[in-house]
């Protein structure tokens, strides 16, 4: 097999059982890898109905055909998994040199069922198994971890992905880490924490073979040029964080737990204010050439690595208008292992709570206190005091909390809103809404729409659910391949390069609708496993606060988004999707995708 | 010109409508004198028609004094796109001892540029009887105040008040005058890379009436030479860059209109974070 190894890797850390199964080529051509493959695994590993973090729950690690082909953006891998968080899929993607190391390994994914009856690490060296003793390592940062097991184990070249203590304790969005970086959101380091798994130790030298190497040099050789170019200007020279201020000026910067859409001390918190006054470093993962990550001086003179993302969670979203506070925050999330989206929405939700007089304990927990997340953050990963109930997430909490607080926790599906604004970006008030892995900026691109300037973004438009269904699969094929979304203006034709790029890897055949059809069905599959697990209609909203303020301030103030106009946009989301007008897939729709029905399990044939 | 001077475009309305709306700021009452058929846009103003076509200005003078209810009239033609509202005052203030008070410029007198008493309306029908088309006729005959230029210059230094349009290429010339004389103001945003490279979040630029994104692109690459070639080119902006005006609207195609007060940001085109 070319572009692959043609084979999984299924540990069960309850018995210590380890196998090697073989993947059938029809299915690695029909879900391509990294978060399709991983869906797919998802649905035949998970037992339907199983808690997330049950033993039962497979933790599933995916590599994808282009990694290790030097196209530039690709060193990635998916984390796939049930979400404790959501209670459906979860697939976060991190990257950089565990990435390669996953696929030098041999294996084209990693399924970890079962819980180890003490804390463990696993060692993958090609075909060499290992299980260790993590013990030692309880309560390490994943970068101390890292160290330490690349120590022990006496290879320095081994990669590690490894959780901090948020996942040692279940914390519903804890993170897996690599390389200071982070397979971030629905938890998936709560799941390796529910195996008493710290860690994954990778060192292997297995080739992938491809099936035209001199066809692959020349595409990936036009792209790492066009990676170069003016597109990709953002990320190269300020990276996302030059989102902020602009974002603030288009009214679209969620703050203060989405009570208001522009920050009034945004510009002290702008990528442009942080680049003069603080950077340290531009970095990137291995094998790219965009290498949009920044690195920012703290007050302690540490670097710290800042994405809009999280800048927006723990700035405004929280209040908080000082860059050092929003640096510190940063740092104890990484240390600890946290989705800082997450992080930065449920303390949003406390400190509302809190300033409501709902939450008494906690004096320091108020919009712009800094002090109130350095003391809450680490609570929240060692679940001490009022951090037990904020490591279940905003909608846990809320339900715990009660009072009405439902009404304020920012979260669709359980995943705590991203920095996007629904009420002033339309298309994206859909993507959100709908998305399987919850509210979710990077499974669904709508965004897109609402920048492009061929709609309006302040309108509710029943054309919306075609441009959401697109984008959707349009990121499935990027995070199956897998493509780091920065690359992805600088296709010309993407499906039609992405598909000739497939070909030359594997050898297949491939076509533009081809891969068109895959995205739709890695798409589906998510939505299937879903369903399985008991998603209803009612799931696919958005919470109450957007569908009942109106935008106060900036330019879209008095701008709102009315339940019957959502409505009517999830309604044409089904549409173009050809689901019913409940959200359920069809059995014919099921199968002429290829994917499991009620009649027949995954059954894949010519695809 | 090959196509009615009334409609010609100016300033973002028809040419007649731009007169008419600048002479109201002074006058309580305006008068159109037309042509029997001549297609005209709504206007605030009494519209009048001319009995007899092709007349000349003696006709115009004649119904449109007819017309008024006041006993002065300032009279223009329809052409005079850069009427100067102070020079116009103060022909009127001079009418008091006068039936016409006429500017005389570059050693012509300005007929369709005066002030009239409406007691001449006899004299000008008597002219249409004989024949006599020239307004200049009428001057012996009643008490005529001819400004000079000295005092015209006083408010009107270029006399551009008597600046009307005869062919296309005078079309043009007054188009470009206007926008050079009346430029609109915008104000640019730099966002992210543009900030950067600029080293500055603010511009304020002028620009002729009319313009477009072409003419901002156009500014900016020149106040801000270290744009050029990073974020703009010739073509207009590169590729990974946008533009949306005042927060609403994304645009990027040059032809796009701009109008005097647009916050114009210039941000990236990758919203992804």
């Amino acid at each position: 097999m070319r572009g692959f190894h043609g084979r999984l890797l299924h540990i069960d850390l309850t018995t210590g059982q380890r196998c090697w199964i073989d993947i059938e080529e029809s299915r690695l051509r029909a879900f391509l890898g990294g978060i399709g493959l991983g869906a797919s695994l998802l649905y035949e590993f998970a037992p339907p109905g199983v808690d997330p973090l049950a033993p039962a729950n497979p933790l599933i690690f995916t590599s994808a055909p282009l990694v290790g082909t030097g196209l530039t953006t690709t060193a990635k891998y998916a984390v796939v998994t049930k979400s404790p968080l959501t209670g459906f899929i979860a697939d976060s993607l991190s990257s950089s040199y565990f990435a390669l190391e996953l696929k030098r390994a041999g294996i084209d994914a990693l399924v970890v069922t079962g819980r180890a009856a003490a804390w463990s690490y696993i060692f993958v060296q090609n075909d060499q198994v290992k299980i260790h003793s993590a013990e030692q390592l309880r309560g390490k940062s994943p970068l101390e971890s890292e160290a330490a097991i690349r120590a022990e184990l006496g290879v320095p070249a081994a990669c590690v992905a490894a959780i901090g203590k948020a996942g040692e304790n279940r914390v519903r969005f804890a993170t897996i880490s690599n390389e200071g970086r982070h397979a971030g959101r629905g938890g998936v380091g709560a799941v390796m924490g529910s195996k008493n798994l710290k860690a994954i130790a990778l060192c292997g030298d297995q080739v992938t073979v491809v099936a035209d190497p001199a066809g692959v040099d020349r595409i990936a050789g036009a792209l790492r040029q066009r990676s170069l170019s003016s597109v990709t200007d953002k990320y190269r020279h300020i990276g996302t964080v030059a989102n902020l201020a602009a974002f603030n000026r288009l009214g679209t910067l969620p703050t203060r737990n989405f009570q208001q859409s522009t920050f009034d001390h945004a510009d002290a918190l702008s990528g442009e204010t942080l680049t003069a006054s603080n950077f340290s470093r531009r970095h990137g993962c291995a094998s790219c050439t965009i290498r949009c990550e920044r690195l920012f001086k703290a007050v302690n003179g540490e670097e710290q690595r800042l994405e809009y993302e999280t800048l927006f969670a723990l700035g405004p979203l929280c209040g908080i208008d000082n860059p050092d506070a929003v640096l510190e925050a940063a740092r104890l999330c990484d240390l600890y292992g946290m989705d800082t989206i997450s992080t930065g929405g449920t303390l949003a939700w406390a400190m509302e709570c809190s300033e409501r007089g709902l939450l008494p304990e906690s004096q320091q927990l108020r919009f712009g206190r800094a002090d109130g997340l350095f003391d809450m953050i680490p609570a929240i990963a060692e679940r001490r005091g009022l951090g037990e109930l904020l490591a279940e997430g905003s909608r846990l909490a809320a339900l715990e909390v009660g009072n009405g607080s439902a009404y304020w926790a920012m979260h669709v599906k359980g995943l705590e809103l991203p920095g996007y604004e629904p009420r002033s970006l339309k298309s994206m008030a859909l993507g959100l809404a709908v998305s399987p892995r919850g509210a979710c900026h990077n499974r669904s691109g709508a965004y897109e729409a609402d920048f492009s300037g061929a709609i309006d973004r302040f309108k509710a438009e029943p054309s919306r659910g075609r441009l959401v269904s697109e984008s959707e699969d349009f990121a499935a094929v990027l995070d199956s391949l897998i493509v780091c979304k920065f690359l992805r203006k600088c296709f010309n034709e993407f499906y039609l390069e992405a598909a000739e790029l497939l070909s030359k890897v594997t050898g297949w055949d491939v076509s533009d609708t081809e891969l068109m059809r895959a995205g739709a069905r890695i798409h589906t599959m998510k939505k299937l496993f879903n369903v399985r697990e008991g998603w209803q209609a009612k799931d696919d909203w958005l919470p109450e606060r957007l569908l009942s303020e109106k935008l106060s301030t900036g330019v879209g103030a008095g701008s709102g988004l009315s339940p019957d106009e959502l409505r009517q946009m999830i309604q044409s989301y089904y549409q173009a999707r050809g689901w019913d007008e409940y959200g359920l897939v069809p059995e014919e729709k099921s199968a002429e995708l290829c994917l499991p029905t009620d009649s027949a399990s995954l059954a894949l044939g010519s695809v | 010109m090959g196509r009615p001077k009334a409609l010609l475009p100016f300033a973002g309305e028809p040419l007649i409508a731009h007169v008419v709306r600048n002479l109201k700021r002074i006058f309580a009452e305006a008068v159109v004198v037309a042509a029997p058929e001549q297609e005209l846009p709504s206007l605030p103003a009494v519209l009048v028609r001319d009995e007899v076509a092709f007349q000349g200005p003696v006709s115009g003078i004649y119904h449109g004094l007819k017309s008024s209810t006041k006993e002065v009239c300032f009279v223009t033609s329809c052409d005079a796109p850069f009427l100067n509202l102070q020079l116009i005052a103060s022909l009127l203030s001079q009418i008091v001892d006068y039936d016409v008070v006429v500017p005389y410029w570059q050693e012509r007198f300005q007929p369709l540029h005066a002030a009239y008493r409406s007691s001449v309306t006899a004299l000008l029908r008597e002219q249409l009887e004989r024949g006599e088309l020239r307004p200049i006729s009428l001057y012996p005959k009643v008490r005529t105040r001819e400004i000079r230029e000295d005092e015209i210059r006083r408010l009107d230094p270029e006399g551009l008040s008597f600046l009307n349009m005869n062919s296309p290429e005078d079309y043009d010339a007054a188009l470009q005058l206007w926008s050079k004389k009346n430029p609109i103001s915008v104000s640019i945003e730099l966002f992210g890379v543009a900030r950067l490279v600029a080293k500055t979040q603010w511009v304020s630029l002028a620009l002729p009436q009319e313009a477009t994104l072409a003419h901002v692109f156009s500014a900016l690459a020149e106040q801000l030479p270290a744009l050029a070639g990073r974020v703009i080119d010739s073509g207009g902006l590169l590729s990974g860059y946008t533009c949306n005006i005042n927060g609403r609207e994304f645009v990027r195609a040059p032809s796009a209109k701009i109008n005097s007060g647009d916050k114009i940001l210039i941000l990236s085109a990758d919203a992804g974070g």
